[in-house]
């Protein structure tokens, strides 16, 4: 398992990204899609917990942690701010025009998109997110 | 994140180099206001050097979109790398604004 | 839209009860923790029974006292059980002699609101070592210098004896052996995770390296150690001014501690108050806000 933590600040976001760059490198069968799907899912899901997470609190940690398990990939990012529910933000609209286009949402609908299972629990421990994604032959 | 701002005709070429994330974005979002307040309404955002971009980079592309717009102008995206047109399409802005391979391309677009 | 999405949301929150430890309220509630509380109401050799785990049984040879009596040498009681029916928290003191004067071992846990458990102070100490009067009570009310509660002194001599802030002797080295050992009580007791609030950036910096993250506090901690180099704030403000800001203070954790302590963190408009640490039981967070650092 491949772990490290970082205060739940903007700055740690490349570290993240690097981090899972230097992990997925290690293992073959692991293309540069995968690479970056993981990088944006778990790009967005820190972004939220930086900006949302620790609101009104003096900054601490975010665990980010990758298990490879051959048929899959396994991302778990931990931490422990103010729980928030991933599946309360509405969809953004793909289809509006440009006025209607909004600014924001599209950080939830990333990480559904480019992740095959996603799992939130959160307990007095703290706020655990959980990523599979799964590797495939072909192009899915 | 690094941002070269070259005068060109028919449009001005805004080559980005690094990560645009929620970190950076703000600083691109700037800059680009910046040039289109100073009339540059007509832009090609070249991402070639761009070797991430999440949604707060979407955000930034599509504040000074539409303000290029407003101004009777356009922004038009060059050179996206595999990862960062795949955000791109996933968030569907390959249908409010146009994509080209290279700047060239992006460029010419604009005399049409 | 959300093809191949299964997303499985199961908030997981755990009530705190304060139901009594019967067999059929363990039976029936197999995953849950107990509490302090809980423990607290049984009877008192039942307690102690369970409380014995607390102290690393090798810590107590290294004093002669016997692991099941908590008796020394000469027969008397060692060690001291502090755990209240009614209340939910335990105080569990050792002592090197028999009139129990000479502390080595001193841990205070509770249970806190969300029903985890909380390490509210941990004292390892040489009795062997000289002691200090380094007097810091949090109690009394800090007046405007900050200096109410410091027995300025003491802590100097303290300081150059090269020990960290709050420490009244030498330590036993014993703090990775300690936790070991709470942590079994904690998978023991149904308890994944437990909290601490260090009192000072030593402290912080100790449990860091046994694996501790922040639930509060990182981004500070961060910016302490940015600040501490050279042309940073508080690099700048180790001017000598008192003897508890030598200008090569930065590079050592002590030195940083007590430069905190004497309040240096003014230079940057900031406190050390808030900090708030996790640690998950048998995992380790690898936090090192302070790469290299010399103790």
């Amino acid at each position: 398992m491949h772990q490290i933590t970082r205060s739940a600040e903007l700055t740690s976001l490349p570290e993240f990204r690097k981090y899972i760059n230097l992990a997925c490198s290690h293992h073959s069968g692991i293309d540069k899609q995968i690479t970056y799907d993981l990088q944006l899912a778990v790009d967005e899901a820190c972004t939220n917990i930086i900006t949302h997470g620790y609101q009104g609190m003096n900054p601490g940690s975010i665990i980010l942690s990758l298990e490879f398990k051959g048929a899959y990939i396994e991302v778990t990012i931990t931490d422990f701010g103010h729980a928030f529910e991933p599946i309360q933000t509405p969809a953004p609209d793909l289809e509006a025009g440009l006025e209607d286009r909004p600014t924001g949402g599209f950080g939830l609908y990333f990480i559904y998109q480019t992740m095959d299972e996603i799992e939130y629990t959160t307990n007095p421990y703290g706020n655990r997110l959980t990523f599979i994604k799964k590797l495939e032959s072909a192009v899915g | 994140m690094d941002i070269n701002f070259l005068e060109k005709h028919p449009a001005d070429i805004v080559q980005v180099s690094g990560s645009v994330d929620a970190l950076t974005a703000s600083v691109l979002t700037d800059f680009l206001s910046l040039k289109i307040s100073q009339d540059h309404t007509n832009l090609v955002l070249d991402l070639n050097q761009v070797e991430f971009m999440s949604s707060a980079g979407l955000r930034s592309v599509l504040a000074a979109l539409k303000e290029c717009r407003n101004k009777g102008g356009d922004l038009r995206i060059a050179g996206a790398q595999p990862g960062v047109e795949k955000v791109l399409k996933m968030s569907g802005f390959t249908n409010i604004l146009k994509i080209f391979p290279d700047s060239e391309n992006a460029l010419a677009s604009f005399s049409n | 839209m959300f093809r191949n999405l299964q997303l499985k949301s199961t908030p997981d929150r755990i009530e705190p009860v304060t139901d009594q430890l019967t067999s059929s309220w363990l039976e029936q509630y197999s995953e849950a923790p107990i509490l302090l509380s809980q423990i607290n109401l049984l009877p008192e050799n039942i307690k102690k029974r369970v409380y014995r785990i607390l102290i690393p049984p090798e810590l107590l040879a290294r004093f002669q006292i016997d692991p099941v009596s908590w008796k020394g040498a000469g027969g008397g009681l060692h060690v001291r059980l502090d755990a209240r029916a009614g209340s939910n928290s335990v105080r569990l003191m050792a002592f090197s002699d028999d009139d129990r004067m000479d502390e080595f071992f001193h841990l205070e846990i509770s249970d806190n609101a969300e029903g985890s458990l909380e390490i509210k102070m941990l004292q390892l100490n040489d009795p062997q070592s000289p002691r200090f009067g380094t007097v810091i009570n949090r109690e009394v009310d800090q007046d405007v210098t900050g200096k109410a509660g410091r027995n300025l002194e003491e802590e100097q001599r303290a300081m150059e004896a090269g020990l960290a802030p709050g420490q009244i002797r030498d330590g036993l080295g014993a703090l990775k052996i300690t936790l070991n050992q709470f942590e079994t009580f904690l998978a023991a007791t149904g308890h994944r995770a437990y909290f601490l609030e260090p009192q000072f950036y030593s402290a912080a910096w100790l449990f860091e390296k046994r694996g501790f993250a922040y639930v509060r506090g990182h981004k500070l901690m961060d910016n302490i150690h940015a600040e501490f180099q050279h042309g940073g704030r508080l690099h700048q403000a180790l001017d000598s001014s008192t003897s508890f800001r030598k200008p090569d203070a930065w590079r050592f954790v002590r030195g940083r501690a007590w430069a905190i302590h004497d309040g240096i963190l003014e230079a940057i408009s900031e406190k050390w108050e808030d900090l708030r640490m996790v640690k998950q039981v048998g995992r380790k967070a690898g936090v090192e806000t302070f790469p290299g650092a010399e103790y």
